[in-house]
């Protein structure tokens, strides 16, 4: 297990020294929620909503549905590939290789994306449910973890980072619409409805919308279930996908 | 000699090509064994095998006797592996890099750092320890990419053409580091495309073609078993007075080529038959400035044995 550490430290160290992601995951959500929280002022207001508590959520969920393409750069990206051949020829297991990255890039996402929750709360007021944060917290945490064992399985099943991030960046894209993470689709009619619950960002929305609201937290326990099954299933999947061979 | 690693009869094919069609061979310990082949000869599929990153569809590869699957952490253990394309961490520094791929050979506290320390000072980057990986030239990045593989004074290193696109200068540094690990007690296994760092630093050579072990031995005896012709270069003007089939009627001609005013003769050794090629040449008004004698070198000896190049 040491050996598991020391890859997973410098995993975390080449995340933290890669300034474009950090930026992504910090600067990204923030700018987004304060453009769209200002651009849609005057829709939002009743009920005690404002435009800011409504994409402080989504915009930050829709980042976090983007760790997956994160994972993914962590994994494969070019010159961190030709590094993990190394750790191929040392006497590790192979499997520390992709369970590093996704628990390095779930650990160096959620310190982010806290940060930004914070920051958002602090600065914008943006409602992330008062006492209950900490389900709401746990709900965006689980989700990025989620993501993050997609993009690592997406990176075993393509062999390339190229390929696994449009794919992933396609999809997130349109689980982020499904989702209602810019707009709200329901008005669409029942079929769009149903068909939006695909989406994992439309379960995630709707727990913690429910928890904030509704002081509901009915939907955290089966939502953080469904996330740890998703995660586990990812994982395995890397296992039966992730093969030495395509580092040489 | 020991033999430390046995690979026997190793098969390999992607999809329809076979890249390796039942080779074996023994390395021995102490020994500089240098692998040699054209592009796609079987070299690098049999390298990855070694290193256990690549299995093949038959054969087996023993360490000391036991099979590398059933003690592949001992196996790794041993290893030493320098790949061919860079494998460091640009921003990270030196130390660190050298650090990092020590520590996961469980190499831990004040030996880590010695180890380190030695590895550095061993392939002269020591004094730019601190400095980051992506500062440093191609030369310097080839020594540290040897450097992260040799801190945990592994038994066997395995390089992959280590001086590819470099200055001569590391290469120089590169070879001379080469020598000293053999002589540190390491045995080597090296795969390269140029002839010369052949000549200077191997004990052994192995010749690859089409997946198959086409010569192998030291390079006096591969030059002496394989070179019974030597060429004769004449230099002369007037060649275009000269019919080839002049020069075949006298005994022990094998070959000859005309390129512009130079001819290339191959003639059997041990046959004198110089100066008749000198008569033709006089008889047919032909002025000769210069004659050389070429014996086989190792180039000429891979040459007849591919029948190409080594950087087709």
């Amino acid at each position: 297990m040491r050996q598991f550490f020391i890859i997973l430290k410098m995993d975390l160290l080449n995340l933290a020294k890669s300034f474009v992601l950090v930026q992504y995951n910090t600067l990204f959500p923030i700018a987004l929620i304060l453009i769209l929280g200002f651009l849609c002022q005057g829709d939002y207001g009743g009920g005690g909503v404002s435009s800011y508590d409504y994409y402080g959520v989504t915009m930050l969920l829709f980042t976090v549905l983007n760790v997956s393409v994160s994972s993914a750069n962590s994994f494969m990206e070019k010159s961190i590939k030709s590094s993990n051949l190394r750790i191929v020829f040392s006497p590790v297991r192979t499997s520390f290789i992709y369970i590093s990255k996704i628990v390095a890039t779930f650990l160096f996402t959620s310190l982010c994306y806290i940060a930004v929750i914070i920051f958002c709360n602090l600065v914008l007021g943006v409602n992330f449910g008062g006492t209950a944060i900490g389900c709401v917290i746990l709900l965006i945490l689980l989700l990025d973890l989620m993501s993050s064992a997609m993009g690592v399985l997406f990176c075993c099943l393509f062999k390339s980072e190229e390929g696994a991030s449009q794919l992933l960046s396609m999809m997130n894209n349109i689980f982020g619409v499904l989702g209602g993470l810019f707009f709200q689709i329901d008005g669409f009619g029942k079929t769009v409805s149903i068909i939006s619950y695909i989406s994992p960002a439309k379960w995630v929305l709707e727990g913690i919308m429910r928890v904030i609201y509704d002081n509901d937290l009915s939907f955290v326990l089966p939502i953080s279930v469904i996330f740890l099954v998703l995660t586990a299933v990812f994982a395995f999947g890397c296992r039966l996908t992730f093969r030495t061979e395509d580092y040489v | 000699m020991d033999s430390i690693i046995k690979v026997e009869n190793l098969e390999k094919s992607y999809k329809k090509n076979r890249a390796l069609d039942g080779i074996s061979f023994d390395v021995h310990a102490g020994e500089i064994l240098c692998l040699l082949g054209p592009n796609g000869a079987g070299k690098s599929t049999t390298i990855n095998i070694l290193t256990t990153a690549l299995k093949g569809e038959k054969g087996n590869v023993f360490f000391k006797g036991r099979n590398i699957n059933q003690i592949a952490k001992t196996y790794k253990q041993n290893l030493g592996i320098v790949p061919q394309e860079l494998a460091l961490y640009e921003e990270l520094s030196a130390e660190r890099n050298v650090e990092f791929f020590a520590a996961l050979y469980g190499v831990r506290g004040r030996e880590l750092r010695v180890k380190v320390n030695e590895a550095l000072k061993f392939v002269g980057l020591w004094d730019r320890k601190k400095d980051r990986a992506k500062t440093f030239s191609g030369g310097m990045k080839r020594r540290l990419n040897i450097a992260c593989a040799i801190a945990h004074n592994p038994k066997i290193i395995i390089l992959d053409e280590p001086t590819v696109g470099i200055d001569p200068q590391s290469r120089n540094h590169i070879l001379k580091s080469i020598k000293e690990l053999r002589e540190n007690g390491a045995t080597i296994i090296y795969t390269t495309h140029y002839m010369e760092e052949v000549e200077e630093i191997s004990t052994r050579i192995i010749i690859i073609d089409h997946g198959k072990i086409i010569a192998e031995g030291t390079k006096e005896s591969l030059k002496e078993k394989l070179a019974e012709e030597k060429q004769y270069i004449i230099e002369a003007d007037g060649t275009d007075r000269l019919e080839k089939e002049d020069l075949y009627k006298i005994a022990g001609v094998k070959n000859v080529d005309l390129e512009g005013n130079r001819i290339r003769i191959s003639v059997i050794k041990g046959i004198d038959n110089l100066d008749k090629i000198i008569s033709i040449l006089i008889g047919k008004k032909i002025k000769i400035n210069n004659v050389t004698n070429e014996e086989a070198s190792l180039e000429t000896v891979f040459l007849k044995l591919t029948g190409r190049t080594l950087r087709n």
